[in-house]
C-alpha cells in the first residue's frame, strides 16, 4: 500500500517531483564530476605506471608526490655502486632518469622533460614505444639538443618534426621524432638526451631516479628490501609502492573535492526535505483520512520516507547520467588542454553516488516522516 | 421507522444507572436480527476539553450511552454542540480527556494509537461530508485501500472490491480519480470504502451535507441498508430527513445530551 500511495502521489504531482529529482540530480552530478577527477587520476597513474618497463625505481630518500617536480637530488655515484653489485641483486639494467617540469599558467604549454641516456632503448622503459613521425635518437646525438615528443604534446602545441621547443631562455630543442606508447605515458612527454637536460638545468652529477630492470620481475619486493638494507639513504619503490604514494596524494584531494561536493549534496538534501515537508503540510487532510480509516502512524512515516528515498534514488540515477555527460565534457576539455582524460566514471563511484543519494533520501525524509506520523487525525480532518 | 429521542442529561444521573437505563430503552426498540455484528459500543462519562490560546473549551461533558448493533443513530445539535467531537471519540479518532469508550467490553480509548488504528481499520467504517477520498487513488484503489492495510491477499481484495463497486453502481467509474467523479459517486465510493473491511459500525459525519437531494437520498438509503445487515450506523447530521429515518436520535447542546 505504501508503494501504491507513494508512487501515485509522486506521479500525480509531476512538477514538484521533477523539480525535486532535478535538485538531487544536479547535486549528485556535481559530486560525481568532482570525484571522477580522482578516479581519472588513479586510472592515468595506473595506466602510466603499468606501462613503465623497469620493475624498481630508486629515489634519493623516500618517494613522495613532489618527487616528480622537485629538482634532481639522486647522486649519479650511486648508479656505479648499484651496477657494481648488479649480479648480486639480480639487476639486469640500471637507467638514470632526469625529470624536469617546465610549468606555465597555460597547462597546455607545461611540459615534463625526461632526460634519458642515449644508449637506452626507449622500448625498455616505455612498453609499446613507437615512433609515429620522424626518427629516434642516433648514437652521436648525446650532446645535441634534439627531442622526441609525445604525440598528444605535439598535437596540442602544433609541433612537427623539425620545429623548435624552448626549455628556458638558453636552451631549445629540435623535434627529431614524435612518439607514442601504451598507457599514454610518452604521449605528453618530451624525451631528451640526459646530458643535454643536465646541462640545461645546471646539474651534472645528479638525476631524479634510477630505473632498475630485474632478472626476476616477481622478486621486486625482495630485491627492494635488500637494497633498502644496503642503501638506507635511498628510496626503493616497486610499481605498487609508487601507486601507493600517488594514491595517498589523490586521497587527500578526494577529501577536498568531497568537501566541496558535500555543499551541493546538503543543498539537495534541504530541497528534498523542504519538498517533503510541504507535501506533508499540503496532504495533512489526506493523511488524516488515511489515519482515520485505519493506517497506523508508522504507515505515514514509511510513506513519506519511501517517497523521499524514491525521489533521491531517481535523482541519483539522473545525477549519474548527468555526471557522465559532465565527465565527457571535462575530458574533452582536458584532452584538448593537457592531453589527458582526467575524469573517469567508475562502478565504485556510481555505487557511492547511489548510497549517498539513499542517505540523503533517508536523512531529508526523517523529519517530514516524523511529522506525518504525529499528525492529529481530528485536526487533520478539519484542515482545509 | 421508530424514532427514539433520548431525554437524559447524563451529567445529572449516576453514570452506571444512567447508562443502563438508556441501554435498556434503546435495546427495547431493536429487532432481534440474529446477525454477526454483536459488538456494543459503550461511551462512559466522556469528557473532551480542548486547550486553546484563549483558555479551555469544553466540547463534551459526561456523555454516557450504549450503541447497539443493527441500529441507526443520528446525533444532532447546533454547531459547536460537540457532535463531531463525540463522533471522533466514539470512533477512536480522538481520545477523551476523561471517561472511556468500550467496544465489546474492551476499553478502546485507553489503547495505544496503533491498537486504536487497528480497531478503526477492522471494526469501523467512515463516511465524511467532504468525501475525503485519497485524491491520488482511483475509485477502485480507494475502496481496496483499507483491505490492503489489513494485508488481505490481492485476489481476495480484488474480488471484494468488484462486489462493492457493483453494489454501489460504480463499476464503470472504477479507474477514475476522485476529481473526475460527481459528488454522489464520490460519496458512494466513500461508502464502499467504509464497508471494505466488513466493519461493525459505520460512522458518518454529515454524509449528505454536500449532496443534492437525489444523491442524498441514495446515500441515506445505502446507510439504512447497512443497518439491515446488522451493523450500527452513527451519523452526525443537521438533516432532519436523516433524523426521521433513524432508530435513535441523540441531541446535543453545549456538549451534553439534552431532552427533547
Amino acid at each position: 500500500m505504501i508503494w501504491l500511495l507513494g508512487l501515485n502521489s509522486l506521479r500525480l504531482r509531476p512538477l514538484r517531483s521533477t523539480l525535486t529529482v532535478l535538485g538531487i540530480a544536479v547535486a549528485v552530478a556535481s559530486t560525481v564530476i568532482f570525484l571522477s577527477l580522482g578516479e581519472g587520476l588513479r586510472r592515468i597513474w595506473r595506466n602510466e605506471i603499468g606501462s613503465v618497463g623497469p620493475e624498481l625505481q630508486v629515489s634519493y630518500g623516500p618517494f613522495d608526490t613532489t618527487s616528480l617536480t622537485a629538482l634532481p637530488e639522486l647522486p649519479l655515484s650511486y648508479l656505479q655502486e648499484i651496477e657494481a653489485e648488479a649480479d648480486a641483486y639480480a639487476i639486469t639494467k640500471a637507467i638514470p632518469l632526469l625529470f624536469y617540469f617546465r610549468g606555465g599558467l597555460n597547462p597546455g604549454q607545461s611540459f615534463l622533460f625526461q632526460g634519458i641516456p642515449l644508449d637506452t632503448d626507449l622500448s625498455e622503459i616505455y612498453i609499446d614505444f613507437r615512433i609515429v613521425a620522424g626518427r629516434t635518437f642516433t648514437a652521436d646525438e648525446g650532446s645535441s639538443n634534439v627531442a622526441i615528443i609525445g604525440s598528444r604534446a605535439a598535437e596540442r602545441n602544433r609541433l612537427e618534426v623539425g620545429d623548435n621547443l624552448r626549455l628556458n631562455p638558453q636552451t631549445s630543442y629540435t623535434v627529431a621524432g614524435i612518439a607514442s606508447s601504451a598507457g599514454g605515458l610518452v604521449d605528453n612527454a618530451i624525451i631528451v638526451p640526459l646530458e643535454t637536460l643536465q646541462r640545461a638545468i645546471g646539474i651534472s652529477d645528479r638525476v631524479s631516479f634510477f630505473a632498475l630492470d630485474l632478472r626476476e620481475p616477481g622478486s621486486a619486493n625482495e630485491v627492494a628490501q635488500r637494497l633498502r638494507t644496503d642503501f638506507p639513504e635511498l628510496g626503493f619503490q616497486t610499481r605498487a609502492d609508487v601507486l601507493g604514494v600517488i594514491e595517498q596524494g589523490i586521497r587527500i584531494s578526494d577529501v577536498v573535492r568531497l568537501g566541496i561536493s558535500a555543499i551541493a549534496l546538503i543543498v539537495g538534501a534541504i530541497a528534498v526535505a523542504n519538498t517533503m515537508l510541504m507535501s506533508v503540510f499540503e496532504r495533512t487532510r489526506e493523511f488524516g483520512v488515511v489515519r482515520a480509516i485505519g493506517a497506523a502512524p508508522f504507515f505515514l512515516f514509511g510513506l513519506v520516507l519511501f517517497e523521499s528515498i524514491l525521489l533521491s534514488t531517481v535523482g541519483a540515477g539522473a545525477g549519474v547520467a548527468l555526471g557522465r555527460l559532465g565527465i565527457a565534457i571535462v575530458n574533452a576539455l582536458s584532452l584538448d588542454s593537457i592531453g589527458l582524460e582526467v575524469a573517469s566514471l567508475t562502478l565504485r563511484l556510481v555505487l557511492f553516488a547511489v548510497i549517498v543519494a539513499l542517505f540523503v533520501g533517508i536523512f531529508s525524509g526523517l523529519l517530514p516522516a516524523t511529522r506525518a506520523a504525529r499528525i492529529s487525525i481530528a485536526r487533520s480532518l478539519a484542515h482545509e | 421507522m421508530v424514532v427514539v429521542v433520548v431525554v437524559v442529561v447524563a451529567a445529572q444521573v449516576d453514570a452506571d444507572v444512567g447508562s443502563r437505563s438508556i441501554s435498556s430503552s434503546a435495546a427495547s426498540v431493536l429487532p432481534d436480527l440474529g446477525l454477526k455484528y454483536t459488538l456494543v459500543l459503550e461511551a462512559r462519562n466522556l469528557h473532551k476539553i480542548y486547550q486553546t490560546p484563549s483558555g479551555e473549551v469544553v466540547a463534551l461533558r459526561d456523555f454516557t450511552f450504549d450503541f447497539r448493533p443493527g441500529c441507526f443513530y443520528a446525533i444532532m445539535g447546533p454547531s459547536g454542540s460537540g457532535k463531531s467531537s463525540l463522533l471522533h471519540l466514539l470512533a477512536s479518532i480522538d481520545t477523551p480527556t476523561c471517561g472511556e469508550v468500550r467496544l465489546g467490553g474492551q476499553a478502546i480509548s485507553q489503547l495505544t494509537e496503533s491498537a486504536r488504528a487497528g480497531i478503526r481499520l477492522r471494526r469501523f467504517g467512515f463516511v465524511f461530508q467532504a468525501f475525503n477520498l485519497v485524491t491520488v487513488l482511483t475509485a477502485e484503489q480507494n475502496i481496496s485501500f483499507p483491505m490492503g492495510l489489513t494485508g488481505m491477499p490481492v485476489n481476495e481484495r480484488k474480488m471484494k472490491t468488484d462486489l462493492l463497486l457493483k453494489r454501489f453502481g460504480l463499476r464503470h467509474r472504477r479507474h477514475h480519480l476522485p476529481l473526475k467523479l460527481s459528488g454522489g459517486e464520490r460519496q458512494r465510493v466513500a461508502l464502499a470504502r467504509a464497508l471494505a473491511n466488513d466493519p461493525d459500525i459505520v460512522f458518518a459525519d454529515e454524509p449528505t451535507g454536500n449532496l443534492d437531494t437525489a444523491n442524498g437520498a441514495t446515500v441515506l438509503a445505502a446507510l439504512r441498508e447497512v443497518t439491515n445487515e446488522g451493523r450500527s450506523v452513527i451519523v452526525v447530521t443537521h438533516d432532519l430527513g436523516i433524523a426521521e429515518r433513524s432508530d435513535i436520535v441523540l441531541k446535543l447542546r453545549d456538549g451534553q445530551l439534552v431532552p427533547e
